[in-house]
């Protein structure tokens, strides 16, 4: 850590930190960057794995707790029909935006300093959306039919969907989403893939990555096409980013509960989403560079950058909540007002304050270059923010559905074990996704950092990345 | 006809004959084997006739295949060996039952209808029942009859339950042996027999008092068998008090018969008339005739006098809160203030005097009133009050010259009428002189339910033989020798009155499911009629008053027998004796004060095993499940007792005399203050009802023989440990959490209502309605029957529904019907804790203004069947669609149970299978199901269908005769059930149609119209009729005062 303060002192303080540290050549950034899929995991992997496994453990047993009792199994009840399910779909599937904000509108950005980080938050972005993914299936009463009564396929009854609701909407921008971040994330996996595939000792693993890496043989017109093919898919899933959040929100914005049924949810939600996704990136990558030996390649700079992301986001979801509170008085709605009160003085106003802490409060202290910088803080204002971000999705649903029009049907949500379980459960799957991941995948786009460093040798441009050409990388052309 | 029901896996036999219909016996019975088999040679060549007459040994309707012990097994060998291969091994009751509007002919599938009794208090309360393939599905009023008038209440209805109970006593059984009746025949017989050489001096019999023609015929035989025998009639809760009050007034113990048609003042002495007057039905319609603006001769003003807040307090104009033992203080009073206004006669019983200046404007207001309503006026005293009470309002109706107007006398329809607890006192010292070797038992439950200082129990199994018949195993069963399962009174023949003394037949619709024994067969043991069926019995009891078969036929399809009704008599008064009962009245308590009522959901305990009414939340606390001990806010707070959070609240000692139970406490706005309310019958525990023994505290562990009702003295101690109560609403009044009213049930005064119109409901029906809403009104096409006019539904109807606030009592019938009808589940008290409460209709019950006096405004709930519907547009696969005909519908099969049609309803009144509800229903549950209702599954949404089958039924029946639906044809289970007639449906389209006119009336607003729901249910605006003279406490507007 020192030296990269005593290397961020001595550089033009308008340029930061560099985007690459040390003084690397192809070949040195192929055995950092490949190292940890080479190297035998330690002690230290095996013991994550483990727990994460663990975690997994408790994914399996409360799915099956839920699928044999029924949705009783959790806390749910009339009026709170949404609870931790909807919760956790929200939150998994806003911590994916991170990723597609990267890759896709970075890239399109000319963001160089994005290629450090992308395949980390791009992997991220997937693993977070297949447990969002889990929550809208196996939260409806019977989910046997849900798996396919929600699509549209040509019934003989002639039953078709009901395109008006917004769940119906949701099955469509969350699998488009999980099938261009997928599609996204292996595009980008090819060349290493078969930099793998070159390198790999054993027969397996020649064959595994052989198979994956679909013949790539780093040609020019190999290269040309997947450049093309690149920027097609960032700018198809650029839409992605603004849209599968906003239309997430609509699930709610399109009810007409008050704290719901409010126009400024999409927006507020979608920053919401890349406030989160990023806080998820930092919390899982201060770690993992530091013990996949990735520091020269993700630097401060992109901590930085990263945390000054978080900062921007947060001002625009603290807008959001200002908006909210202001427009539920200034409208004179006594519901919609009501809601807000209650939120902020009921039953739940310690969640509400922890939400207004986490995620109005925090990320404020990232205006300090000091703590903008610092490691340790940054780490866990990163993870302040997602339990901010979580409790954000519990105010939005809980409080809104528990006290509702009719002062009669008001009622009180508790979550039971199994909700807490099947939540702990996401994240056990979540980690063992991720662990897998850095095991067996380079976690940094080496072929991207390649071209950066070259482009960096080139043109020296380091100093202003931002102005850096995107285009057909030359430099690969010639290797 | 014998159909096979391969969903319930029994064999139904409806047979058909010339005039009637057999009764319908279901079985589990196995077809009989097309060859006969044979074990033995003599088996083989038996006489066929032998067979026929070795059934014979068995009384029909008397369960013959119950567990036979040796001894019976040895005496029926002879005759079960012949038939033990023979082809059928149950042999239908040769008995004709008659339906209530004659059907064609039984097809399976289309219900049938016949009209019968149940017994409500003993009073016959008479009902029409459906009956699919035999087996009865829904009890409703029966119009025909004046104790029900077509309506019913929740106990009525939850008899249907109670046909089915899992729980209920299945086997006769002696010393915990089973028996077979022949067995028990022989040995009561013997019994009998030797109590008869000294004429039943060592007999005795605890009977419920009955209003049977036909048991009081057999009990007289039984009387006349043994001279020397004593008959004690008891009931935990006995109209005693009152025929005390009445013999001091009039010197006879005449009923009293209300006669709130012409009553436009009604002053109450802590009496629930609605409740618990033995005609309450009868009341609640005429009461809530008068509580619409409309009304001929005005709206009526209610004045309550009373400590807990009952369901007649909550529909009071002017409620005052006193202590129960202060009742005959304000009843004094009362008769001093009147006697200031003119009736100088009541001067002489005037008092009243520690009451304070509250109390005394109130009574004199009034008096005031009263005074100018002579003739038109009426006091009724409540049945736990002391006879005093009663002697006294019968000289204050008598002085108003309400006598004959509003209030009428009759000889009682029961010849037991000494039902109370100096009854069974009288028994139990006899009891404890040794001197009985018998005890018979038909009255409920007497070990749980006598007094406490009496230890009934005890007593019980002191005697050396004790006969119980009891529909359950409980407390008294297992302290008696012998049990007698009961027959239900749909399995049974009988007959009951009516508290006017109409007498019907009680007609069975299916032989017994167990092995029970009809109440006229246990009393036919007794006599040498033994040998009789229960049918015969009956059927010879009205031959004997003339009856002949086609009579006969035409009193079991019509469900009563005309011309019975006790003639009016019209005693004198007597002053004197009014004036002794006022000097031997027992002066009012001091310090804390024990208040003990019974239930409204399961009355004195007898319902306590009916799912329904224990998940039927309280219609004053809401709270299910158990019984609570009711306190009012200002006392838990000297207590320090107060609710700990939603649900949670402080569980006490409560300490009277030497006995202590331990209850938990609940905070109940309107409560009087320094007074502890505590309801009967819950708190089971020695019985084999799963669900009456599960949750509750038993309040008779604190009734004492010279203190049945309210005694002072009561120690309450904290045990500091909190306790959950199922409750399903708390104590929300209709703001949100900002302090802000909200337009739920809209409240006004009579005076008010111009003003009120012009503003509140003019702004619920239209201004704030938006232009725009995110569901789009269904644009019902055009059809032939309407010349092509667009905006009326093809087929001519659109269903809608009237919920009128001014008459709903909030009595709960409508819940308990709905259940019934639509197979709605019972989830249990942590469920309803988690808030899954399953019911379509639920009566909500909004507070207003103070915390110790609000007033209430009920509202029943349900599903609003919106234009707009909210939750159409939210669910992703079209599982809730709107019909051509604006019906809200919930397609089960394709409902996959995203919820998200609940979380946009804003009325909150779509209802989640969260978990499998249904699962592990016993074969007699299952028979219970509507088959016109799906039953629904595990993860499927539900709600009100503005009971679709009903609405397809009829317009099946109509299509036949080739007719369009008239209004009237249909009619929900809700509005059928309603006693007071608040609920009206029909066909919006016809003008002239009930439901067209509630919509149309000035009172109707929409719930929640500004969001542009544009609901089919319509409320109309309550009225209160305050008298302006206490214009203060009660001169509310529509929405008041603080957040509780």
């Amino acid at each position: 850590m020192a030296t990269e303060h005593a290397h961020a002192a001595a550089a033009d303080p308008l340029a930061g930190v560099p985007v690459l540290l040390g003084n690397h050549t192809d070949e040195t950034l192929t055995d950092t960057l490949f190292g940890h899929v080479w190297r035998k995991p330690g002690f230290g992997w095996y013991a994550l794995f483990g727990l994460a496994l663990a975690g997994f453990g408790l994914f399996v047993l409360a799915i099956a707790v839920t699928l044999y009792k029924g949705i009783g199994a959790w806390g749910n009840n009339i009026p709170v029909g949404w609870a931790f399910g909807i919760i956790n779909f929200v939150w998994w599937i806003g911590i994916g935006h991170a990723g597609t904000l990267i890759s896709a509108i970075l890239l399109l950005f000319q963001q160089k300093w994005r290629t450090s980080i992308n395949r980390f938050a791009e992997a991220m972005t997937i693993f977070a959306v297949i447990q969002a993914l889990v929550f809208p299936v196996i939260h409806t009463g019977r989910p046997w039919y849900a798996a396919y009564f929600l699509f549209p396929y040509p019934s003989t009854n002639s039953i078709w969907p009901q395109f008006k609701s917004p769940l119906m909407w949701d099955v469509f921008a969350v699998s488009t989403y999980f099938t261009i971040s997928l599609l996204f994330w292996f595009m980008g996996l090819i060349p290493d893939l078969a930099s793998l595939r070159d390198r790999s000792k054993g027969k397996l693993q020649k064959i595994v990555y052989g198979i994956l890496s679909l013949g790539w043989r780093g040609s020019g017109k190999h290269w040309h096409n997947w450049k093309v093919a690149y920027l097609i898919m960032a700018g198809i899933s650029t839409p992605l980013v603004l849209s599968v959040h906003s239309v997430v929100s609509f699930d709610f914005a399109v009810a007409l509960l008050p704290g719901w049924h409010a126009t400024i949810f999409p927006p507020y939600f979608v920053a919401g989403a890349v406030f989160s996704g990023f806080a998820m990136v930092v919390t899982w990558i201060v770690p993992a560079r530091r013990f996949l030996g990735l520091k020269d390649v993700i630097t401060m700079r992109h901590l930085e950058n990263m945390n000054k992301i978080i900062l921007v986001t947060g001002l625009i979801v603290s807008y959001g909540y200002l908006m909210e509170h202001f427009i539920a008085w200034y409208s004179g709605n006594e519901y919609e007002w009501s809601v807000f009160v209650n939120r902020a003085t009921g039953p739940y106003a310690g969640v509400y304050w922890l939400m207004i802490t986490c995620n109005v409060v925090t990320p404020n202290l990232f205006w300090f270059k000091k703590i903008r910088t610092s490691i340790p803080a940054m780490w866990i204002l990163s993870i302040l923010v997602n339990i901010g971000m979580w409790c954000e999705r519990f105010i939005i649903i809980v409080t809104s559905l528990h006290r509702g029009f009719v002062p009669s049907t008001w009622e009180m949500y508790y979550p039971t074990w199994v909700d807490f379980t099947l939540f702990a459960g996401t994240i056990g799957f979540f980690s063992t996704l991720f662990l897998l991941f850095m095991r067996f995948l380079p976690a940094v786009a080496t072929a991207e950092v390649k071209e950066a460093r070259h482009e960096m040798e080139i043109g020296h441009v380091h100093h202003h990345p931002g102005l850096m050409k995107a285009g057909l990388p030359e430099g690969h052309a010639a290797h | 006809m014998s159909t096979r029901d391969l969903n319930l896996g029994v064999e139904v036999h409806t047979v058909k004959s010339d005039e009637g219909y057999k009764l319908p016996v279901i079985s589990n019975a196995e077809p009989a084997p097309a060859r006969r088999q044979w074990r033995s040679i003599q088996e083989r060549n038996a006489d066929p006739a032998l067979a026929d007459k070795a059934k014979d040994e068995f009384p029909p309707g008397a369960g013959v295949f119950s567990a036979i012990d040796r001894r019976g097994f040895l005496q029926l060998l002879g005759g079960t060996a012949a038939i033990a291969g023979a082809a059928a091994c149950w042999r239908p009751p040769e008995e004709n039952i008659y339906p209530y509007t004659r059907a064609p002919e039984n097809i399976p599938g289309v219900p049938q209808h016949y009209a019968s009794t149940v017994t409500f208090r003993g009073f016959g309360q008479g009902v029409v029942v459906e009956s699919y393939d035999g087996r009865p599905i829904k009890i409703e009023g029966n119009e025909l009859h004046p104790g029900t008038r077509g309506t019913t209440s929740v106990f009525e209805q939850a008899q249907l339950y109670k046909l089915y109970d899992p729980n209920r006593a299945r086997q006769l059984r002696h010393k915990n042996r089973p028996q077979a009746w022949r067995q028990f025949l022989a040995e009561v017989n013997a019994l009998m027999q030797r109590h008869a050489q000294d004429g039943g001096a060592k007999l005795r019999f605890l009977v419920q008092p009955t209003t049977s023609p036909t048991v009081a015929s057999l009990r007289a035989q039984v009387r006349a068998r043994f001279p020397n025998a004593k008959f004690y009639a008891w009931q935990p809760v006995s109209e005693e008090n009152a025929r005390l009050g009445a013999a001091a007034a009039f010197g006879q113990p005449v009923d009293t018969h209300y006669d709130l048609k012409n009553a436009t003042i009604i002053f109450s002495l802590d009496s629930d008339f609605l409740t618990w007057d033995p005609d309450r039905l009868k009341l609640t319609r005429q009461f809530a005739d008068r509580r619409v603006p409309e009304a001929e001769g005005g709206m009526n003003r209610l004045y309550v006098a009373e400590a807990n807040l009952t369901v007649t307090g909550m529909n009071a104009d002017h409620r005052l809160r006193v202590k129960p033992s202060q009742v005959q203080e304000v009843a004094r009073a009362l008769a001093a203030a009147l006697a200031g206004a003119g009736l100088t006669d009541l001067g002489q019983f005037g008092g009243g005097t520690s009451l304070d200046e509250k109390a005394k404007k109130f009574i004199q207001a009034a008096a005031q009133d009263l005074a100018a309503h002579r003739g038109r006026s009426l006091v009724l005293a409540g049945l736990r009050q002391p006879p005093a009470v009663h002697a006294l309002a019968h000289a204050i109706n008598a002085a108003l010259g309400n006598m004959g107007q509003t209030v009428s006398y009759a000889a009682a329809v029961t010849p037991e009428i000494d039902d109370g607890i100096a009854s069974i006192k009288r028994l139990a010292d006899e009891l404890k002189g040794g001197q009985i070797d018998t005890l018979v038992i038909d009255a409920w439950n007497p070990a749980f339910n006598a007094p406490a200082d009496l230890d009934f129990a005890a007593l019980l199994k002191s005697v050396p033989n004790t006969l119980y018949w009891h529909y359950y195993v409980d407390e008294t069963a297992n302290a008696c020798n012998w049990l007698a399962p009961a027959a239900h009174e749909l399995e049974s023949w009988g007959d009951a009155r009516s508290f006017d003394g109409t007498a019907s037949l009680v007609q069975p619709l299916i032989a017994p499911l167990f092995n029970g024994i009809p109440l006229v067969s246990f009393w036919a043991a007794f006599t040498p009629m033994a040998e009789k069926s229960a049918y015969e019995l009956v059927r010879e009891f009205w031959q004997g008053r003339g009856v002949d078969d086609a009579t006969w036929r035409k009193y079991l399809a019509e469900g009563i027998i005309p011309n019975t009704a006790e003639a009016p008599i019209t005693p004198t008064l007597d002053m004197a004796g009014v004036s002794r009962a006022l000097q031997a009245a027992t002066p009012a308590s001091e310090g804390l004060e024990l208040n003990i009522i019974p239930d409204y959901r399961i009355y004195d305990g007898s319902f306590g095993n009916i799912a329904w009414l224990q998940e039927l939340p309280d219609p004053v606390t809401k709270v299910t499940w158990e019984n609570v001990a009711q306190v009012s806010p200002a006392t838990a707070k000297k207590l320090g007792v107060e609710a700990v959070e939603h649900g949670t609240v402080s569980w006490v000692k409560l300490t009277v005399r030497d006995r202590t139970v331990e209850a938990p406490v609940y905070v109940a706005p309107g409560h009087a203050d320094d007074v502890i309310t505590v309801s009967l019958g819950h708190g089971r525990k020695d019985t084999e009802e799963a669900l009456a023994s599960r949750h509750g505290f038993d309040a008779y562990a604190l009734r004492f023989t010279d203190a049945p009702w309210f005694q002072g003295g009561l120690k309450l101690e904290d045990t500091g440990r909190p306790y959950e109560l199922a409750i399903t609403q708390d104590h929300w009044t209709m703001e949100g959490v900002t302090g802000e009213p909200r337009d739920m049930a809209l409240m006004t005064t009579l005076g008010g209502l111009e003003q009120f119109k012009e503003v509140e409901i003019r702004r619920n029906r239209s201004t704030l309605r938006p232009d725009e809403v995110m569901q789009e009104p269904y644009k019902y096409e055009a059809g032939a029957v309407n010349g092509g006019d667009a905006t009326l539904q093809p087929t001519g109807y659109k269903w809608g529904m009237g919920i009128d606030l001014s008459r709903c009592i909030a009595c709960n019938a409508c819940v308990i019907a709905c259940q019934a009808e639509n197979n709605i589940p019972i989830v249990g008290k942590d469920q309803v804790i988690r808030a899954r409460e399953m019911h379509w209709i639920m009566i909500d019950r909004y507070f207003i203004g103070e915390l110790d006096e609000p007033e209430v405004a009920p509202q029943p709930r349900t599903c609003q069947h919106c234009e707009t519907a909210p939750c159409e547009y939210v669910c992703p696969v079209n599982a809730t669609v709107h019909s051509d005909e604006g019906l809200n519908d919930m397609v089960y099969n394709r409902c996959v149970g995203t919820r998200y049609c609940s979380n946009n309803c804003p009325y909150k009144v779509r209802r989640f299978n969260y978990l499998h509800w249904n699962y592990g229903k016993t074969a007699t549950e299952k028979m219970m199901m509507n088959p016109e209702v799906t039953v629904r599954a595990r993860g499927v949404m539900e709600k009100c269908t503005y009971c679709v089958q009903r609405i397809e039924r009829v317009r099946i029946q109509t299509r036949i005769e080739g007719r369009p639906i008239k209004d009237g044809d249909i009619v929900t289970a809700c509005q059928q059930a309603c006693p007071a007639q608040a609920i009206t449906f029909g066909n919006l389209n016809d003008t002239n149609s009930k439901v067209a006119k509630a919509h149309a009336d000035e009172r109707r607003y929409d719930l929640l119209y500004d969001l542009g729901t544009r609901p089919r249910t319509g409320y109309l605006t309550r009225i209160k009729n305050p008298n302006p003279v206490l214009a203060s406490a009660t001169q509310t507007p529509a929405h008041g005062a603080e957040h509780h």
